[in-house]
């Protein structure tokens, strides 16, 4: 398997548990303070960058002076990242026109954070895919 | 509608080629061994520059390394399975003979 397969599934998992756990979290706590929101939300990110980094490390030692990236895997990586741009736009399209006129606050951010989180979901979750299924770019 | 698709006999020429590796492969043309096995497998269409790298390795031309195949609709695909398998055999028997030096077939 491609390095670059194996860290996009790691990081699809550790996005989907992480993510996942924090909007919980968010949906859980409703209208908490400040200081509650954001101590989950730096958790989230910490533990986040925290497993893929060790994943990382690990993977490079592993593969050390291993193939390097070449055509398919940028042509695969261009692909995910045009798809993951849609969503992202759509999501700032909703939280900078849309919801301003009926959200304030943490709903805004946590929207924001939610769009952010979908685009890697889908960029990452496409990597896997193309890489699993092929792809004749 | 009948789509189209690149075909290769990449496995036979590697075959040829003293059983050469996809890793070797891989290699001489700077892509990795998972690359070659996706082109192989028709999971992958390589750039032109990738694919004259190939054919050049193998001293073939381009044309006879990969093919620009007709694939049938689903409804013709059970009939016309034999016919391909049979063009196919026809091209592998074609390279062979070329390499060996021998007449070409019609």
């Amino acid at each position: 398997m491609p390095i670059k397969e194996q860290f996009s599934r790691v990081w699809l998992m550790t996005m989907l548990v992480t993510y996942g756990a924090y909007f919980a979290a968010v949906v859980a706590m409703g209208e908490a303070g400040f200081w509650s929101q954001m101590a989950a939300f730096i958790a989230t990110v910490i533990v986040q960058v925290a497993a893929l980094g060790i994943a990382g490390a690990i993977m490079e030692l592993r593969h050390k002076g291993g193939p390097k990236a070449d055509e398919r895997d940028r042509a695969i990586d261009q692909r995910a990242t045009r798809t993951a741009y849609h969503v992202l736009m759509a999501g700032v399209i909703i939280l900078a026109c849309v919801m301003p006129f009926s959200e304030t606050g943490w709903r805004l951010f946590h929207a924001g954070v939610f769009a952010i989180a979908m685009a890697e979901i889908v960029r990452h979750g496409q990597i896997v895919l193309l890489y699993r299924r092929g792809w004749h770019g | 509608m009948a789509e189209r698709r690149l075909v290769n006999c990449l496995r036979l020429l590697r075959f040829m080629a003293s059983e050469m590796t996809q890793a070797e492969l891989g290699e001489r043309i700077g892509v990795t061994r998972q690359t070659i096995a996706a082109i192989e497998a028709g999971k992958y269409s390589p750039t032109l520059e990738t694919a004259f790298k190939i054919a050049e390795v193998f001293g073939k031309p381009l044309e006879e390394v990969f093919q620009w195949e007709m694939q049938p609709a689903a409804s013709e695909s059970a009939e016309a399975n034999g016919a391909t398998e049979t063009s196919k055999l026809h091209h592998l028997m074609r390279l062979h003979m070329t390499n060996r030096g021998g007449n070409t077939m019609p």
